[in-house]
């Protein structure tokens, strides 16, 4: 409640310093509205740096062109967005473009936002406008040429920003699923694939992409039920950060930490209904290969993994993940697979008092050969996938310049 | 298996209890190195530095080689006289309250072909007659077809005779979800409170004046319970002193609900974290039963090793297997409290018995620890706190707690009473009535841990103190300042605490210090670097008592012809160093440490001390009957807890030196110094007792021939004077006294029990009273004092105070706080080792952070009785969050050298837990209740 | 569940403090603190967490190239280690021909005159870790001004609980100083 004494002296103030942006007429309800909104739409896994404060700004972004910077999005007058109108705001989020005209990169995904509604719009800007200015200033974008070049972004929408709404052939009456993971939830930016010049393939939506090395997994309803996902697991993986299917890391990680946790449960369900569809796909089980078949595989799991995850790939409820139901092991691509063992993960905060330790890498520990030999037993035996990795495999997927 | 040799054997010590003998040999000491050929304990000559104390701890060499130092290091191999193979066990655990449990199921491993050799349930129990000790309450396993009282509770207890089977089968239990079979649903349990302690007082119109009313003086308030709730006496101005009590606090009450409009009234509700002792050794020990021989040999690390040898003795005696000889091997240990009164021995007991002749060893995992140790009680805390605005004077502080002790009895009782005792802090109240609840829950049981519900109500208080500040616009230091106890004032049970309190010189050194002075521009430059982030300065003080109210403690001081010295004592080493200082503290009297330490011992026939009645409870005339008996004392042996060691335990080992060198060195050097025609070199001077000093390691006075010990050794024994003292001390907020004829001389001493030894030069008829089992001639007192009983009702009467002023920043929009600088002040007397006072403060700081920003678990399902908890998900602070490079610290000089030692473990970690609080306040203006003050909690409020 | 032999055992070849250990079938999945304490009964690597975090349970592997690196034994299998060459906190100071301790490590000796530890169950991870830091800038020394931020990235994630680190901290910082070579001015 304390939250909304403060908003209401802000919005005195504001009154009073004779600002008179539109926000001022925001209530607190608004706000509110604004905030799970802005959530949703994630705008704080861009636009907040790690450790830093909500919104100001900082954040790397690695597109195939260079480095973009998400920009300070406070009501800060010199550095933040103090000065933009309930126009300018709805303007930037859904046609990329500032209210001096200059074009954004697309980094920012106003291809999704495109269809953002002009309430939500208005929502979120108040939500915006009432929190504190930092003046902090981002860091400047470093793109390699032409892209350094933003008159060449004119051009860049010309050819591909949306005209129409994506994901046209998903159930055409769960809009409120599809507002969520197209338009706010802006998933089609990582899961569907670019073509060379970094736009969206939109015939092939949600169909899966490699972005920043990381294989961002397809979202097709068979493709999640062929790797173990259902209703449930889906909903908890987004409001947990885990399921037995896993745990978010990589890029998912701070998508989970900035904005699915904070969804409410009709909006999970809806969007786990828009991507499995009204009658999903069974969730496939995998029959597990039994453990006497590849020693070499077997022992370096023994060796490097069984720790934490058990030797029989039991996990531990809390510090490690299962690999029986893992669904990682069952990507057709090793690409994750073999970058995790490779490079391990963060310590990770989920919810509440949900925390995980790091996951130690092991690419100095193991050789190529010797991470192929494992990924291979492990895709085999609790994975169902029976392509063997190969070091080269390896060598590609975790060479430096990936 | 190797010889176990008569020889060999005497050197174990030996005692009855319940019919069962039992031995008692520390793996430390000399008597199982004859076992072990082994040692723990460096020589104290090359620790020594003659003039300025230890270079290094004793057991330092062993520790920092991987020497075995813990329980957790020993196997059955090294145990000379064990069989060579280790069987393992391990515990399965209900973790639900909500359904009868029916059973455990194991058939999955029965068919991979990982049954346990042995299955211990509740039925061994009840056909075995295997009782769990009264104090620890309900049986030792679930009986199937009954709900469990508390999450964790055993089922069964597996046995295997290999590691391998042992290993793999604990990970597939823990995997399995269906190994605890349970049946219908249950509500869940509850259970009336453990106990409840109201302590009211009505001061006198000066902090020097009798009170109207005070515990002391009157009486403590237990209340009845009726469905789950206190019943109060009725109040009466002129009756029964309870109802007297309950006049007075109506009295109170009254005033804070119409107070005058010159006072403010203060209302805070205060919660404090769950925390875990994190002991880095997980409770374990290794245990044989000699079926052939009845003989039960055990090894594990107590912080109470007597209460073990008592009550396994009984409990072996009640059973079936009727062991007549119990050998307990205590081995230093780490427990922050954990390992205080705690049941886990008894479930190793338990194995051992169950082993089929194979020594078992039962060893907590960390999931385990989390699930079944011992836990710090959650406290709530509603306190109202009268000031009258311009003065900042308080006027009445009422305080009304519940401790959260979970669902097997342990201390709760003595925690909750203790919280609220000490809740006054530094501050003198008035008026207080002071209530305190300890409560059962489905918690995993809560005991004894560092801080000790003081930690819980001083923090509040310092946090509360902040507050009025804020409110009345003074100055924290001023509002301290105006409220600080002085020396002779009472406290709020009514008891004036002992010597001289200098929380006010603390005060007035830290509101000197530049973190408290610069604070204004520092924020100032700080937040203009740093945008993102607040910078905040937090200061709190507290003074804590130390010791349980009760202590009785044993200690032996040998001094050998060769000028070699041995200490025993029934002290536990748990890291603090109490093995160390124990050998330093000789030194005052006898020149040099002891060469050799024996800690954690337990027998103590020689001094035929014998002990009856409850000395917390007891009356005064039974005390006075049972004093009659020269033998008799309220209490034999105090577990090593409550910041005990460097005061309490130390101090019959002082007393011990200090008659030896009275009556054995002493003597010797003044007939050295004056030998000679017409009295020597003595003669021209006056020489005087009070005036030897030990310089350099040699022994002068008044400008005498400085003498060596070894010298002065063996002339006391050449004459046959006393070179030997063991004195039992005990202590109820002031020591027990009596008179003794040491050697022909007359002495009054603060000890209840005294035996000597005389030099092998010793006439025979003295050598003939030299009876006692270690050749002591057992002494017999006169005209003793106890401290009357009444002194129960003073709660505390020795403090040592310790302040921390905390530099922070607080990340406003992550809500995290970096802790930037602190430093501490802290009074503890006369300090035995610095070193290790330092160090504890250090430890202590960190555990302080911790319980202020990081440490918290969920009580109840989702919490560490579920057997799911670890430390990826409990925050134990690490280098980078206790500001290690930057932390600074006053120790205050003691008054004199004559200060004791005091106690100091407990209260250097409560003041930063304050001083954070006050300074997240200072940072970004909200003053919180709830601790951990986490990132998400601040978000909160920002 | 399987139902053939839950255990199956391997032979281990493995060389600990520079002798090698006598070649034993151990089962497959064992952990190298269980092999090192119940196989060896070398007790002085400790079980702390169980899970990689605490580092109670560190040792040193020395490589053929002269490097040394820490790694956690209660999450690394026994056979992980086969062929290989650890150090355990038992094999630092000299010893005499009775195995009695004749000189300590320069880390040992500083943790002892500086009281870093208390009970002391850390300690051995802080010694290993302390070790390889200081033959770590023995081979790439660093700027002396870098020397405390070096040290607490290099400890920070050994856990103690009872000494706050401090004298932890101070005692490898006098370590390194002692060590001629590590540090360059700067």
């Amino acid at each position: 409640m304390a939250g909304y004494r403060q908003t209401a002296v802000a919005l005195v103030l504001a009154l009073s310093t004779g600002t008179g942006w539109a926000a001022s007429q925001a209530t607190a309800k608004q706000i509110e509205r604004g905030q799970y909104l802005a959530r949703a739409a994630d705008c704080a896994a861009c636009h907040t740096a790690e450790g830093g404060t909500p919104y100001a700004g900082g954040r790397a972004i690695e597109t195939p062109f260079g480095k973009v910077y998400g920009t300070n999005i406070t009501p800060d007058d010199e550095y933040g967005i103090g000065d933009y109108s309930a126009d300018d705001f709805y303007h930037v989020l859904t046609q990329g473009e500032l209210p001096d005209g200059t074009q954004l990169y697309p980094a920012m995904p106003y291809t999704s936002y495109h269809d953002i509604a002009r309430e939500d719009s208005d929502a979120m800007y108040a939500y915006f406008m009432n929190l504190d200015g930092v003046h902090v200033q981002s860091k400047q974008t470093d793109l390699s040429w032409p892209y350094s070049m933003r008159w060449t972004l004119n051009f860049w929408n010309w050819m591909y920003a949306p005209d129409d709404d994506a994901g046209q052939r998903r159930a055409a009456d769960d809009q409120r699923g599809r507002y969520l993971v197209d338009t706010l939830g802006h998933c089609g930016q990582c899961h569907t694939p670019r073509n060379r010049f970094g736009a969206i393939e939109r015939d092939r939506h949600l169909q899966g992409a490699v972005i920043a090395g990381w294989q961002a997994p397809s979202l097709e309803a068979e493709a999640l039920a062929a790797r173990g996902w259902d209703d449930a697991s889906l909903r908890a993986f987004m409001r947990e950060g885990r399921s037995r299917q896993g745990s978010m890391y990589s890029e998912m990680y701070p998508v989970f930490h900035h904005s699915t946790r904070y969804l409410d449960d009709d909006d999970l369900a809806a969007m786990s209904h828009y991507l499995l569809g009204e009658n999903p796909p069974a969730a496939a089980r995998v029959v597990q290969k039994s453990q006497a078949d590849d020693g070499a595989g077997r022992q370096l799991y023994l060796n490097s993994c069984a720790g934490c995850h058990g030797a029989d790939g039991e996990g531990a409820p809390h510090v490690a993940s299962a690999m029986t139901t893992n669904t990682a092991l069952r990507l057709d691509s090793p690409r994750n697979l073999v970058k995790i063992i490779h490079d391990g993960i963060d310590a990770r905060a989920f919810s509440g008092y949900e925390r995980v330790q790091a996951m130690p890498g092991f690419g100095d520990a193991l050789s190529d050969a010797e991470i192929a030999t494992l990924a291979s037993y492990l895709r085999r035996r609790w994975g169902g996938q029976q392509d063997a990795v190969t070091a080269e495999n390896v060598a590609d997927l975790t060479s430096a310049g990936d | 298996m190797p010889q176990f040799s008569q020889s060999r054997r005497r050197f174990l010590k030996h005692s009855v209890v319940a019919g069962v003998s039992t031995y008692v040999a520390s793996l430390a000491s000399p008597s199982f190195a004859a076992l072990f050929e082994q040692d723990i304990l460096s020589p104290t000559a090359q620790a020594w530095r003659p003039g300025a104390g230890m270079k290094f701890r004793l057991d330092g060499i062993a520790k920092v080689t991987g020497s075995k130092v813990f329980a957790r290091d020993i196997r059955a191999r090294d145990m000379p006289h064990w069989p060579d193979t280790q069987a393992h066990a391990f515990i399965i655990r209900a973790t639900r309250c909500d359904r009868r449990y029916e059973g455990i199921d194991l058939s999955a491993l029965e068919a991979a072909g990982l049954a346990p050799d042995r299955v211990v349930t509740a039925e061994d129990m009840e056909r075995d007659n295997i009782q769990v000790p009264e104090y620890y309450g309900p049986a030792f396993f679930l009986p199937a077809g009954e709900a469990p009282l508390y999450l964790g509770y055993p089922v069964a207890l597996c046995i295997y005779h290999d590691f391998a089977r042992f290993s793999v089968a604990k990970a597939r239990v823990r995997a399995a979800e269906d190994v605890v079979v349970y049946g219908e649903q249950t509500p869940l349990p509850e259970k009336p409170p453990y106990g409840a302690f109201r302590y009211i007082r009505a001061g006198g119109d000066t902090p020097y004046a009798p009170d109207r009313f005070s515990a002391l003086q009157e009486t403590v308030l237990y209340p009845d319970f009726r469905k789950r709730h206190p019943v109060w006496p009725q109040a009466l101005e002129n009756g029964k002193d309870s109802q007297r009590a309950m006049y007075y606090a109506n009295q109170l009450a009254e005033q804070l609900d119409t107070p005058p409009d010159d006072w403010l009234v203060f209302e805070g509700e205060y919660q404090t974290p769950y925390i875990d002792h994190f002991a880095m050794e997980a409770d374990n020990a290794n245990c044989w039963f000699d079926a052939d021989a009845g003989d039960m040999h055990l090894v594990c690390g107590s912080q109470s090793p007597a209460e073990l040898v008592e009550r396994m003795a009984e409990l072996n005696s009640a059973s079936t297997f009727a062991s007549a000889r119990l050998f307990l091997h205590p081995t230093y240990t780490v427990g922050y409290g954990s390992k205080d009164n705690s049941i886990f021995p008894y479930y190793g007991l338990i194995a051992g018995l169950y082993g089929d002749g194979q020594p078992v060893r039962l060893a907590n995992d960390r999931y385990e620890q989390f699930q079944a140790t011992m836990k710090r009680h959650p406290f709530t805390i509603r306190n109202r706190l009268a000031v009258e605005r311009e003065t900042g004077k308080f006027q009445i502080f009422k305080q009304n707690l519940t401790a959260n002790g979970g669902g097997r009895a342990n201390f709760s009782n003595s925690v909750a009473f203790v919280g609220a005792t000490a809740a006054q802090g530094i501050y003198y109240m008035p008026n207080s009535d002071l209530t305190a609840t300890a409560e059962f829950s489905r918690m995993p049981e809560a005991g004894s841990m560092r801080g000790y519900g003081t930690i819980q109500t001083m923090a509040a208080t310092e946090l509360m103190v902040d507050e009025i500040a804020d409110q009345l616009g003074m100055d924290p230091f001023e509002l301290r300042l105006a409220n600080v106890f002085k020396s002779g004032m009472k406290n709020t049970q009514g008891a004036i605490p002992a010597g001289h309190l200098r929380a006010e010189e603390i005060l007035h050194k830290a509101r000197q210090h530049e973190i408290w002075t610069q604070r204004a521009s520092r924020k100032q430059a700080f937040e203009a670097d740093h945008p993102e982030q607040r910078y905040g300065v937090g200061f709190a003080c507290v003074q804590k008592d130390f010791g349980h109210g009760a202590e009785g403690v044993f200690s032996e001081v040998r001094l050998n012809a060769d000028g070699s010295i041995e200490v025993r004592n029934t002290g536990a080493e748990m890291g603090t160093g109490y093995s160390t200082s124990q050998a330093a503290v000789v030194a005052q009297w006898l020149g040099q440490p002891a060469n050799t330490v024996h800690t954690a011992e337990t027998e103590w026939d020689d001094l035929a001390m014998t002990s009856s009645g409850n000395p917390y409870v007891m009356s005064q005339s039974d005390q006075e009957a049972a004093q009659t008996d020269p033998r008799w004392t309220p209490m034999l042996q105090q577990a090593s807890s409550a910041s005990n060691s460097s005061y309490y335990l130390s101090f019959p080992t002082i007393e011990a030196a200090r008659v030896i060198f009275r009556h054995g060195l002493w003597p010797v050097a003044l007939e050295y110094w004056q030998r000679g025609i017409g009295g020597g070199q003595a003669a021209p001077y006056v020489v005087r007792e009070q005036d030897a000093r030990w310089e350099h390691g040699k022994l002068t006075a008044n400008g005498m021939e400085p003498l060596s010990l070894a010298f002065l050794a063996e002339r006391a024994h050449a004459t046959g004077r006393v070179t030997g003292a063991m004195a039992h001390a005990f202590n109820r907020w002031e020591w027990s006294r009596a008179d003794y004829r040491i050697d022909g001389t007359d002495e009054n001493l603060p000890l209840d029990g005294l035996a000597v030894r005389y030099g092998d030069g010793a006439s025979e008829q003295k050598k003939a009273r030299m009876t006692s089992k270690r050749g002591f001639e057992l002494l017999t007192r006169s005209n003793p004092y106890f401290p009357p009983t009444q002194r129960n009702n003073a709660g505390v009467t020795y403090y040592s105070a310790c302040a921390t002023l905390v530099e922070l920043a607080v990340h406003t929009g992550t809500g995290e706080v970096s802790l930037l600088n602190h430093h501490s002040f802290l009074e503890c007397g006369n300090t035995i080792v610095e070193e290790l006072v330092s160090g504890q403060l250090q430890g202590g700081l960190a555990m302080g952070i911790g319980h202020a920003l990081y440490e918290d678990m969920p009580l109840y399902e989702d919490g560490p009785g579920n057997g799911s908890w670890n430390i990826n998900r409990y925050h134990v602070p690490r280098a980078s969050e206790v500001a290690v490079w930057k932390q600074s610290a006053d120790i205050l000089a003691p008054l004199s050298r004559t200060d004791p030692p005091k106690g100091i473990a407990e209260v250097v970690m409560i003041p930063v837990v304050g001083a954070i609080g006050n300074g997240i306040a200072h940072a970004i203006g909200h003053h919180f209740h709830r601790l951990p003050i986490t990132p998400e909690r601040i978000r909160e409020v920002l | 569940m399987s139902t053939t032999d839950p255990i199956v055992n391997k032979p281990l070849h493995v060389t600990v403090n520079g002798i090698e250990q006598p070649v034993e079938d151990i089962p497959e999945q064992l952990m190298m603190l269980d092999y090192l304490n119940e196989y060896r009964n070398l007790t002085g690597t400790r079980f702390g967490c169980g899970i990689g975090v605490c580092r109670a349970c560190t040792v040193i592997v020395d490589h053929e190239d002269g490097r040394s690196e820490e790694i956690r034994t209660c999450i690394t299998g026994a056979h992980y280690f086969e062929g290989k060459s650890i150090r355990t906190v038992e094999g630092h100071a000299e010893r005499d021909e009775n195995g009695d301790v004749a000189k300590l490590s320069e880390v040992q000796q500083q943790f002892l005159d500086h009281f870093s530890f208390q009970c002391s169950y850390c300690a051995p991870g802080f010694v290993n870790a302390a070790t390889v830091l200081v033959e770590r800038l023995q081979r790439e020394p660093i700027p002396r001004s870098q020397l405390e931020a070096t040290i607490s990235d290099a400890l920070e994630s050994h856990l103690c609980r009872c000494t706050g680190y401090v004298r932890y901290f101070r005692a490898v910082r006098a370590a390194v100083l002692a060590m001629p070579g590590t540090t360059v001015e700067g």
